[in-house]
This record gives structure tokens, C-alpha cells and sequence, in this order.
């Protein structure tokens, strides 16, 4: 395109006709959609935060979130498991930028190699938090039924466990969909679609997703377990 | 494109490091956050430990601003975009201020107002143990049962 | 580097694709499962107009019922069956007709058929860009708010009726399937409804920013885009933050609803069915998550009809917009704090007090900018060369609304005053003179002013004419004395007025406001008369730029194909607001500037 004019010149950092941010408009898409989500989790963790504001006692994780698998019944190992699950998901979210990095330089088999430890990664992960969830169903908790008493030794209302189910429920259902959307894109790998298109940018929208998987869990973590 | 190629190697040992980097403190903050974690359950001081949960909230944060900046890649994309992704994260704050500040009101209002909200938090009960989903579940219709009964004995009175 | 080679990658896509394909497409993949953004937007739109006369029409009929309290109108009962036993609506139904009323004009009007509408036709024209960013996703969007319309409509159908607690669904009506008869089924429907259409308004509203963002044509930055696109680009935003707040608030209310959870509910005896065992929940936290979006919705609903009044007004006035940087400040305060002032809907709920009076301090700053538009407006018009078009008329109409209404926010805003006012007919008052009248006027100008580049032809001036006068005079006596009503404390959602001794005075009045809502709802068929007669048998636009406009919209063809320019997008040299300018009436955005020419105007 030829016709420069005075205009542009007074144009300051962008003259249009390309992407002003120098970012595919799926990954401006992605970005934004991440934060509508934002704004759905948020709203969650915020609703948590304030029935448990305006409750006078509320239960101890710890108390609650103290077995592991395969130990002995009645183990008391408060936050062990949950930090292993916590694990899981940093190191699948390093895999993730690795199989991200390996797309930019064009290296199918790197791509390949981490995102199926990412894939590895994630059901690990949905496995540990299905085991918890049975376990706890076993203690007798579940949607609208709270077996644990407050911290201060008073009885608990059901919101606890309500918020426990729903909130890691929506989380491992946005897990879920991202080891769906991964092992999609493993596939489209192994296909060469992307050595085909010339660029691994669907690789990076499907990273962006798990690692905003992998942020809301530090979220999630935090509220639930820890404080 | 030819450009782009001859500063790939380099740039590909900057973008391993930077990722070999954010994995170390992520862990590192994981790590510190378990610690406080198991530090805070035998500690009884309310003050004491709501200082150690305002630090794991801190500590949080941190580790979100790194997966964001680095993981998601944040960090290397144009100002302008940034903020357009920073800028309306930050109705976040009045969000959670508003919220949990009328939580804590709506605790207050009814233990002021409501004698029966405030004696039911008085209350110590036994913790009931395993496969308690029907005993609970039993406990809660008697709950109701009570209640009901109760209103009935109010209504009765008038 | 390999993001510019996708780009114009897109691009050249988009014009090789699309340019000529025309005579290619079936009636199925033109008129329905289309991906032009112009076609989706008449969807958008025609969809809008069956549920503004489906919306209009229940209040038609629940007015008949204020108005007329002891008549019974044998024909009711052949129409709406048990829902009007002996020929007069029953309480049921009553309620439920104000619900569904809300609801439907609200969401699936007054956003989806005018932020769906215009965004999608007005934002690939005027920002320079061959469709949507993502065709699909567009398709997708209207196909979502179908679905959603077609669950609210089968709501009406069902033996139990509609929801019917209303359009706020607080609970525990909403929550509690044995409250009330609508809140069972009605209220799954309802709630399904509202979901498929938060699908679909962020789908919609993604792909807007994208747009906006992204796929904007050389030369046209982001202080050279017409003030219709900035008033949409907001609007998407506040619809991609603030509905995903109301989906997680109707996710805890399902659960509460199906799986005993007590989110909301807490301490509740049911007639007949005696204590639920629900505890510890809270019902004003509902309340805050439905607000969060309650009030940034109303913004969604009423900026695309501030930004395209802005442009209407500047072309009619033959004079570049007031404050063109001032009227992007305010479009930014006022979204900015539609996100902060969410509470003062709830003033009488529990609220903390202190809390409540904080939210008082920032909702009367809204003031500020939306006393700054007014400014700007009126300003543009001053020593204009006033062209009366009914588009021109509509926007004028919109701003002596938008003042009326607005001034009346600011009693509302006030704590003190809300105690007194809440839940009477001046809240009423208020918000359907702000923001439902003044937004269906908004829409109008838009339809009247842009009906040429949609269709090829023009409506009927004459009829725009009736239709704009008795409109305007229409919505300010059906409003207008509602005002007193409320001063007096006569509240709203209340069945009949007249068993009471307070509100007898007022059967007049209601009689009066009722006749006229009657004449105001058929003056819009004539409306819809001129709309589907025109389309077909119109007088024919003649010229590529009817109006004299600079936006870019009218550089297209008169039928624009899929792809809107047939040959290169044109580039942009200045900003959409050139009248008057060195003793020219208009300068097309597209014209480069010249060596002589004045810089600023």
C-alpha cells in the first residue's frame, strides 16, 4: 500500500490495516473470553467469601482435608494431598509453555511430546480431585449435606460443603474441557494441520486456557484449604 | 521471516531459561504457602493468624502475576493490551470489598437481631463420623420437624 | 511476524471469498444460516420486533387490568383461557405478564435487538472491515438468542405459566419451586432461557471487541471512530464482564432450586408445606450478583442508544459532534461506574447502611457524565442547519428523555429518598423513561436513519412523522403522572389499587395512562406497517450517501454483498465528524486532506 499520506504520519503508534497489538484477533478473543470467566469465578470465590463473612463459625479445612489414598483410616495429614494435586497442575501448566515454546519454533515433535504430559497432567489431576470428591461423599458430605462441625465446636450450616462441591465442581469441569480441547489439538498435531498452516497459534489459545485453568485452582486452593 | 530465524537459538535459551525460572518460584511460593499452612493450624491467636492469611493471600497473588506475566505471556505483548486486560481487572476491588463487607454486616445484623441465629452459634455439637450421609440427612429433617413444630407453637400462642 | 501474514491472511480471504459470490447462495445460507454480518443483524432485529410486540403487548394487557379493575372482558377469556376466568386476568397471570414484560424488554429487546442489531450491522461498516472477526461466532450468537427465545416463549405454554416473581427473579420465589405456581416450571424455563442468552451475549460481545480492536481498516485509530462504535465497543464490555457475574448467581440458584443447597435460602416456612431445612444462606446475596449485572445492563442497554443518537445528531445538524474527546470520557466514566454503583438497587434490603452510602456518593456521580452528554448534544445542536428527519426527531426525543429521566435518578440515587420511593410507580417512572423509552428511541432513530443501507430503500417520512409524535407525547402521559402516583407511595406489582383507600383517587388517572399506552402500542404497528411495507415497496435510495454522511458505511454500495466493499477497503484520513469544515458541508472519513486545508476545525 502506497498511499501514505500527512494522516498517517500523525498517527501515533498504530495506522491500522493490521492487528494494533500485533495479536491474531482469536488470541484477543481467548484473552477476553478468559476474562469473562475471570468474572465467573470470581463471582463464586466473592459469594463464598461472603456467606462465610456473615456466618458466625465455619469448619476447619484442615479437620476436613486430612487423608490421603491408600493410608491407613483415620491419618491425619491436613494440606498433603491437596499440595500434590497443586503440583500437578504447576508442572502440567510448565509442560503447556514448553509445548507453547516448542510451537513457536516450529517443532512438531516437541509440541507432541509436551502436550501429552500435559494431557498426563490434567487427568492426573481430574483423578486426584475425583478421588477426593468419592472420599468425601464416603465422610457424607455432599450438596446440601454437611457432616463437619465449625472450628469453635458449634454446628455448621450446609453452605460449606455447597460451596466446596460447586466451586471445585466448576473448576474440574473447566479441567476438563481443557484436557478435551488439549488431546483436540494433540490430534490436529499429529495431523501436521499446523505444519500446514505455517504457525502453532491454535497451540498457544489452547495454552492461554490452561493456564488460566491453572490460575484459578491457585485461587481455588488458597480460599479453600488454606485460609 | 529470515530475521526472525537467525535470532531464534538465542532466543530460544532466553525463553527456557525464563521458563526454568518461573517454574523454581512457583514452587518456591507453593512451598512457603504449605509451610505457613502447617505452621498456622496449632497456632490459636485470631490476630496471629489472620497476619499468616493476610501473607498466603499476598503470596497468592504473586504466583498469579507470575503464571499471567510469564506462563500466559502477558508480560511480552503490547502495552496497550495489557491494559486492556489489567484495567478491568481492577473492579475486582470493589467487587470483593462490597461483597464481604456487607457479608460481615449481614453477620452482624442478625447476631444483634436475631436471638436464635446467635444461640444456634453457640451450640457445640459432637462431630458425627463416617458414612454419616443418612444420619445426617435424618438429623436435618428432624431440624426441620423442630422448626416446624416450633412455628406452629408460635402461630398457636398468637 | 507470522501474526501479519494470518491478518491479511484473513483479509484477502474475506475479499477473494466473498466478493462475488453472490447468485451462489441458497435461500437456507443467505436468509438463514448466514454469516454476513448485515443479514445476522436483521435477525437480530425482526427477532427483537416480535418480542417488542409480544412485551408491548402484556403490558397492554396488565395496564387493561389497572386501568379497568372491576370490568371483565369476555374476549381475554377466549385468548389467555384459565390465565382469565370470567374475562378478567386472574392475579397469576397478572404477575406473571409483569414478569415476562420485564424479562422480554429488557434482555431480548432492548439488548439483544438493539445492541445485536447495531453492533453487528454498524460495527465491520463504519470500523472498515469485511464481516465480524469471527463470522461463525456471529451466526453462533443470533442462533443462541433463538434458542433462548424460543425456551421463553414455551415458558408461556406451560400448565403451571410463566415465572412470575418478577423479571429480578430474586429468591426465594425464584429459588423455592413450591412458592408460587410460577416458580415451577416457568422458573426451569426461565432460567434456561436466560442462560442460552448469556451464551449468546458473550459470544456476540467477544467478537465486537475483537472487531473494534482488531480488524479496523488504515488509518482509522481508535480517536477516528465514530462515536456509535465506541458506544458499542463499551457496551461489549460490559456485557463480557458483567454477565458472566449473573450466570454463576443462576448457577447457586439452580442448585438451590435442584439439589438442596442453601445458598440463598434460610430460614423459611412454606404454607402448606411447613420449615425448610435450608440454613445459613443468603438472599441478598443474590440480590449483589444480580445487581452487578442489573446495573451495568442497564448501560448495555442504553450507550448504543447514546452513540448512535451522538451520530445521528451530529449529520442532521450539519455540524461536527460537540466534544468528540469529552463524549469518550464520559462513554469511559459512565462504564466504569456502571460497575460500581451496583447496590443502590437495594438500599431497603439489609444493606449495611455505611455501605449503602457510599454507593449513594457513586451513583450520584454518574451525573457528571451524563450531564456532560446532554451538554454535548445540545450544544451540537446549537446554530445547527437542523435537518428534521424522524431520525433526527427520535434522537432529539432521546436526549429530552434521557434529561427527564435522568434528573429523576438523582432523587432515586439518594438513600434517604429511596426509602420513600422504592418499589413505588416513580421508580417505574424513572426507568422506563430512562432507560426503556429512551433506548426504544434510540433504536427507532437508528432503524429510520440507517433502514437505507439495510434495505435499499427508505420508510415512509409521513408515517415516521405520526409515529414520532404520538410516541413522544404518548410515553410522557403514560409516565409522566406515574411520578405522582409513586410520590404518594402507591407501589408497584400490586394487582388492583382499588380495594384500597389511598389509591382510589388514582382510578382515574390509571384509566387515563392505560387508554393511552393502548393508542402509544398502536401507533408502533403502524410502525411495523411502514418497516415490512417499505422493505418491499419503499421508495428506492438512489444515491451511495442519502444522508451527506462522512462514516464509512456509506461508501458501500447501496447493497452492499457479503464483504460490504467490492473492491479495496477504503483508507481513512480523518476523523467521522468533518461538517462545515472550510466552507464544505461534509468530508467523507475516506477523503485524504488536503495540502490547503485548516488542521482542526
Amino acid at each position: 500500500m502506497s498511499n501514505v499520506t500527512t494522516a498517517s504520519s500523525e498517527a501515533k503508534w498504530w495506522g491500522g490495516g493490521k492487528s494494533p497489538f500485533n495479536v491474531e484477533y482469536g488470541k484477543v478473543m481467548m484473552w477476553y473470553f478468559l476474562m469473562s470467566d475471570a468474572f465467573t469465578f470470581g463471582a463464586f470465590l466473592i459469594s463464598y467469601g461472603t456467606v462465610r463473612f456473615s456466618t458466625n463459625g465455619w469448619p476447619d479445612p484442615n479437620k476436613v482435608f486430612k487423608s490421603f489414598p491408600f493410608a491407613p483410616e483415620g491419618v491425619n495429614a491436613p494440606l498433603v494431598f491437596v499440595s500434590i494435586m497443586t503440583f500437578i497442575l504447576i508442572v502440567s501448566s510448565v509442560t503447556m509453555v514448553l509445548a507453547v515454546h516448542a510451537g513457536k519454533m516450529m517443532d512438531k515433535k516437541g509440541v507432541v511430546r509436551n502436550m501429552i504430559w500435559t494431557i498426563i497432567g490434567g487427568i492426573a489431576f481430574l483423578s486426584c480431585q475425583a478421588w477426593e470428591w468419592n472420599h468425601l461423599h464416603h465422610e457424607g458430605a455432599w450438596w446440601g449435606v454437611n457432616p463437619f462441625i465449625n472450628a469453635d465446636g458449634t454446628a455448621s450450616s450446609t453452605n460449606f460443603t455447597n460451596f466446596f462441591f460447586t466451586i471445585t465442581g466448576f473448576h474440574g469441569f473447566h479441567v476438563f474441557s481443557g484436557v478435551v480441547i488439549n488431546i483436540v489439538m494433540l490430534i490436529m498435531t499429529l495431523m501436521n494441520k499446523f505444519e500446514e498452516r505455517g504457525h502453532y497459534l491454535m497451540i498457544e489459545k489452547a495454552g492461554l486456557y490452561w493456564h488460566f485453568v491453572d490460575l484459578v485452582w491457585v485461587f481455588v486452593f488458597t480460599c479453600f484449604y488454606l485460609l | 521471516m529470515s530475521n526472525h530465524d537467525s535470532h531464534s537459538a538465542e532466543h530460544h535459551h532466553d525463553a527456557i531459561a525464563e521458563i526454568k525460572k518461573v517454574t523454581i518460584i512457583l514452587s518456591v511460593l507453593t512451598i512457603v504457602e504449605l509451610i505457613l499452612g502447617f505452621w498456622m493450624i496449632g497456632i490459636t491467636s485470631e490476630g496471629m493468624r489472620l497476619a499468616i492469611k493476610g501473607v498466603i493471600v499476598i503470596l497468592m497473588m504473586a504466583k498469579a502475576f507470575y503464571i499471567v506475566a510469564y506462563f500466559m505471556h502477558l508480560k511480552h505483548e503490547i502495552k496497550n493490551f495489557i491494559m486492556t486486560v489489567i484495567v478491568p481487572l481492577a473492579l475486582f476491588i470493589w467487587f470483593i470489598i462490597a461483597f464481604l463487607s456487607d457479608g460481615n454486616s449481614f453477620r452482624n445484623l442478625r447476631n444483634t437481631y436475631d436471638p436464635h441465629f446467635k444461640e444456634q452459634s453457640t451450640i457445640k455439637v459432637e462431630e458425627k463420623h463416617h458414612g454419616a450421609t443418612h444420619e445426617a440427612t435424618e438429623k436435618h429433617e428432624a431440624g426441620a420437624a423442630e422448626k416446624h413444630e416450633a412455628t406452629e407453637k408460635h402461630e398457636a400462642a398468637h | 511476524m507470522s501474526h501479519e501474514a494470518t491478518l491479511h491472511g484473513h483479509d484477502s480471504h474475506g475479499h477473494d471469498d466473498h466478493g462475488h459470490h453472490e447468485h451462489h447462495d441458497t435461500f437456507l445460507t443467505k436468509y438463514v444460516f448466514s454469516q454476513d454480518h448485515k443479514m445476522i443483524a436483521k435477525q437480530f432485529l425482526i427477532t427483537g420486533m416480535v418480542w417488542a410486540v409480544l412485551g408491548g403487548l402484556m403490558s397492554v394487557l396488565f395496564r387493561l387490568q389497572l386501568g379497568y379493575p372491576d370490568a371483565s372482558f369476555p374476549w381475554l377469556e377466549s385468548i389467555l383461557g384459565k390465565w382469565a376466568k370470567g374475562g378478567q386476568i386472574t392475579p397469576e397471570a397478572y404477575y406473571a405478564l409483569v414478569t415476562t414484560h420485564g424479562t422480554v424488554l429488557v434482555f431480548f429487546v432492548l439488548t439483544a435487538g438493539l445492541s445485536g442489531t447495531f453492533a453487528n450491522f454498524l460495527i465491520p461498516l463504519q470500523v472498515g472491515a469485511r464481516d465480524m472477526a469471527s463470522p461463525f461466532m456471529n451466526m453462533l450468537s443470533y442462533w443462541f438468542f433463538l434458542a433462548a427465545s424460543v425456551v421463553m416463549l414455551s415458558s408461556m405454554f406451560v400448565e403451571t405459566g410463566p415465572f412470575s416473581g418478577g423479571w429480578t427473579a430474586y429468591p426465594p420465589l425464584s429459588a423455592l419451586g413450591d412458592a408460587s405456581p410460577g416458580s415451577k416450571t416457568g422458573m426451569d424455563l426461565w432460567i434456561i432461557a436466560m442462560a442460552l442468552f448469556v451464551v449468546s451475549s458473550l459470544l456476540g460481545g467477544l467478537n465486537y471487541i475483537a472487531t473494534i480492536l482488531n480488524m479496523r481498516t488504515k488509518g482509522m485509530s481508535m480517536t477516528r471512530l465514530p462515536l456509535t462504535i465506541w458506544a458499542l465497543f463499551f457496551t461489549a464490555v460490559l456485557g463480557v464482564l458483567s454477565f458472566p457475574v449473573l450466570l454463576s448467581g443462576f448457577i447457586l440458584l439452580i442448585f438451590d432450586r435442584n439439589f438442596g443447597t442453601s445458598f440463598y435460602l434460610s430460614d423459611i416456612f412454606v404454607n402448606g408445606v411447613g420449615a425448610l431445612s435450608n440454613e445459613g444462606g443468603s438472599a441478598i446475596l443474590y440480590q449483589h450478583l444480580f445487581w452487578f449485572l442489573g446495573h451495568p445492563e442497564v448501560y448495555i442497554i442504553l450507550l448504543p442508544a447514546m452513540g448512535m443518537v451522538s451520530e445521528i445528531m451530529s449529520i442532521n445538524s450539519r455540524k461536527p459532534i460537540f466534544g468528540y474527546m469529552a463524549m469518550l470520557g464520559s462513554l469511559f466514566a459512565i462504564a466504569v461506574l456502571a460497575f460500581l454503583v451496583w447496590a443502590h438497587h437495594m438500599f431497603v434490603t439489609g444493606l449495611n447502611p455505611f455501605l449503602g452510602s457510599i454507593f449513594v456518593l457513586l451513583t450520584l456521580l454518574i451525573a457528571v457524565p451524563s450531564a456532560i452528554k446532554v451538554f454535548n448534544w445540545l450544544t451540537t445542536l446549537w446554530r445547527g442547519n437542523i435537518r428534521f428527519t424522524p431520525a433526527m426527531l427520535f434522537a432529539i426525543g432521546f436526549v429530552s428523555l434521557f434529561i427527564s429521566g435522568g434528573l429523576t435518578g438523582i432523587w432515586l440515587g439518594n438513600a434517604a429518598l429511596d426509602i420513600h420511593l422504592h418499589d413505588t410507580y416513580f421508580v417505574i417512572a424513572h426507568f422506563h423513561i430512562v432507560m426503556g423509552v429512551a433506548s426504544m428511541f434510540g433504536m427507532f432513530a437508528g432503524v429510520y436513519h440507517w433502514f437505507p443501507k439495510m434495505y435499499g430503500r427508505y420508510l415512509n417520512n409521513s408515517l415516521g412523522y405520526i409515529h414520532f409524535w404520538v410516541t413522544m407525547a404518548g410515553a410522557y402521559l403514560i409516565f409522566w403522572p406515574m411520578h405522582y402516583e409513586g410520590l404518594a407511595g402507591m407501589p408497584r406489582r400490586y394487582f388492583d389499587f382499588s380495594i384500597w383507600e389511598s389509591f382510589k383517587q388514582f382510578a382515574e388517572l390509571n384509566r387515563f395512562i392505560s387508554t393511552v399506552s393502548m393508542i402509544v402500542f398502536a401507533v408502533q404497528i403502524l410502525f411495523l406497517i411502514n418497516f415490512f411495507y417499505s422493505i418491499f415497496k419503499g421508495r428506492k435510495v438512489t444515491t451511495q450517501n442519502p444522508w451527506e454522511a462522512n462514516t464509512l458505511e456509506w461508501t458501500t454500495p447501496i447493497n452492499p454483498g457479503h464483504g460490504n466493499w467490492p473492491g479495496e477497503i477504503p483508507e481513512v484520513h480523518r476523523w467521522a465528524y468533518d461538517y462545515g469544515k472550510d466552507g464544505k458541508d461534509f468530508i467523507p472519513q475516506d477523503v485524504p486532506v488536503g495540502a490547503d486545508e485548516s488542521s482542526s476545525h
